[in-house]
């Protein structure tokens, strides 16, 4: 019988030793979860092993004694002995916990699985908001480049150069053929102060000269037919403060425009990604972007 | 107390099962009928959507991706809002899935386009480094089935009562009509694509089973 008590333990001990060895470190966490499913865990093995232990116990000494009830089934009888008493008292428990789970835990209706959702949301949000409120140049900038990960580098490309041409090149601002699709259809989507940009705003070789000077880079002297685009998008093509799209380089504004209202250009569409990115997200893609642009 | 009754062992079988089936059709039934009418702005299939459904179950689309998004934060964020009984009222079958070897495509049409399609169809490790899933470039010369799909949805439409022809859903027609629609819808798909082989059959009138799966794709959000 000690020999059992003792294999017990020894059992229990084994147990909780190997699982924290393969699993300790979910216990660092301020999640609660893994320490009560391994406390629950822990219960049970007791349990049934104390159980196990009384019950072998019972087999070898116990005798069969007490009064027996009238009805017999084919000879099988049934003692007239009272319920245990922690049966009892279990039964009379799950009575009490009913009206608790009736009347205030899940009062009837009160319980939505939305609701729940909307409360981890709003839980999240504010997670979100305390832990990021003031982000750091840094930080916007790893932060950025995850959002990338997951949500552009899917047409992009993880190197944001756009997949041999089957999305935007995000390293350099715009190629000759985008100027000149640009220049010919005109751009309406974006939403600036300035509002659309009308098609044919230049023609033949002025568009082509146009096109040549913004895709280089807008180095060295500029076209004369580039005064066209000036009036709007500035001298230096820096869209005057945020009144029309940067057409030297990406800039917030312009990283924020099209997240918002997407894009139709020559190599395809994009879509808008509004509602699925928070501004300090938004944010944090623009400045990831403008710091690729910055290494190049 | 109950000897009488545990006496009578097939009578006490059939009143146990009368009052479980009770309990289960008046706490079910009512709540399901009122989740399956269809969310305000759900609209039945176009023929060319159809069409591509079909494409999306011939090829087993749904073994891979789900169709069901379940309101988890982590959900939401990557999938968008999560999906109510009512948006699947015009899907037969519904393709929920029960398996993500790729990601959920409820709202794919949200934020993947015709191009990036065409591109992932025909290769998908081209635009998603170390995907599993198959290339799926027969789609780019087999040709849609437009005449079962107009047989689907006029099936639906005379035997479930879909809405189609009715005020501010799609147009379903003769089948003339039907056809004439599908191909107008497919030419606006081709336009966007980029393969020269595809846009020629959709200019001769033909529909590659591509542009069908593309306008079903698009159509999911």
């Amino acid at each position: 019988m000690k020999k059992m008590v003792i294999g017990g333990i020894i059992l229990i001990v084994a147990l909780m030793a190997g699982t924290y060895f393969v699993a300790g470190d979910a216990f660092q966490s301020d999640d609660y979860i893994n320490t009560l499913t391994m406390i629950g865990a822990l219960a049970i093995i007791a349990i049934t092993i104390f159980t196990v232990l009384k019950y072998v116990n019972q087999i070898k000494n116990d005798t069969a004694s007490g009064e027996l009830v009238d009805e017999n089934w084919d000879g099988i009888g049934e003692y007239t002995n009272a319920i245990p008493s922690g049966w009892g008292i279990i039964f009379i428990g799950t009575i009490i916990w009913m009206f608790w789970y009736f009347f205030v835990g899940y009062p009837t209706n009160q319980f939505s699985q939305i609701g729940q959702y909307n409360e981890e949301v709003l839980e999240n949000n504010a997670k979100f908001k305390s832990v990021w409120e003031n982000p750091t140049d840094e930080t916007l900038k790893a932060m950025g480049e995850s959002v990338f990960l997951v949500q552009c580098a899917p047409c992009h490309g993880v190197d944001a150069e756009g997949i041999n041409g089957k999305a935007q090149n995000l390293t350099h601002r715009m190629s000759k053929e985008q100027v000149l699709s640009v220049i010919q259809n005109g751009q309406q989507k974006l939403g600036y102060p300035m509002g659309a940009m009308p098609p044919m705003m230049a023609q033949g070789a002025d568009a082509e000269a146009i096109a040549t000077y913004i895709a280089g880079g807008m180095k060295g002297e500029a076209p004369v037919a580039f005064a066209a685009c000036a009036s709007c998008h500035g001298a230096d093509g820096k869209g005057m403060n945020g009144m029309s799209p940067n057409i030297a380089e990406y800039d917030e504004k312009l990283v924020t425009k099209v997240l918002e209202h997407g894009k139709k250009g020559v190599i395809g569409t994009m879509p808008s990604f509004k509602g699925r990115l928070n501004p300090t997200q938004e944010k944090a893609v623009a400045s990831f972007l403008t710091s690729i642009k910055a290494g190049e | 107390m109950f000897h009488w009754l545990e006496q009578k062992p097939f009578f006490f079988a059939v009143v146990l099962f009368l009052t479980v089936a009770f309990a289960g059709f008046v706490t079910i039934v009512p709540d399901f009928a009122k989740q399956s009418q269809p969310t305000v702005g759900t609209k039945p299939y176009t023929v060319l959507e159809l069409a591509g459904r079909q494409v999306y179950i011939k090829d087993s689309c749904n073994a891979c991706h789900s169709q069901l998004i379940r309101p988890f934060k982590s959900e939401t964020d990557r999938y968008g809002m999560y999906s109510l009984s009512g948006e699947y009222a015009y899907d037969r079958p519904f393709l929920w899935g029960s398996k993500r070897a790729g990601p959920d495509l409820m709202r794919v049409g949200n934020y993947r386009t015709t191009d990036w399609h065409e591109n992932h169809m025909m290769n998908p490790s081209d635009v998603v480094p170390g995907t599993v899933m198959p290339k799926y470039p027969h789609q780019f010369t087999n040709m849609a089935d437009l005449a079962t799909a107009y047989a689907n949805a006029n099936t639906q439409k005379e035997l479930f009562g879909v809405p189609y022809d009715t005020d501010g859903m799609p147009k379903l027609g003769s089948w003339a009509e039907a056809e004439a629609q599908a191909k107008e819808d497919a030419k606006l798909i081709a336009s966007d694509m980029k393969n020269q082989s595809v846009k020629d059959a959709v200019a001769n009138g033909q529909v590659p089973e591509i542009v069908a799966l593309i306008a079903y794709l698009n159509s999911l959000k």
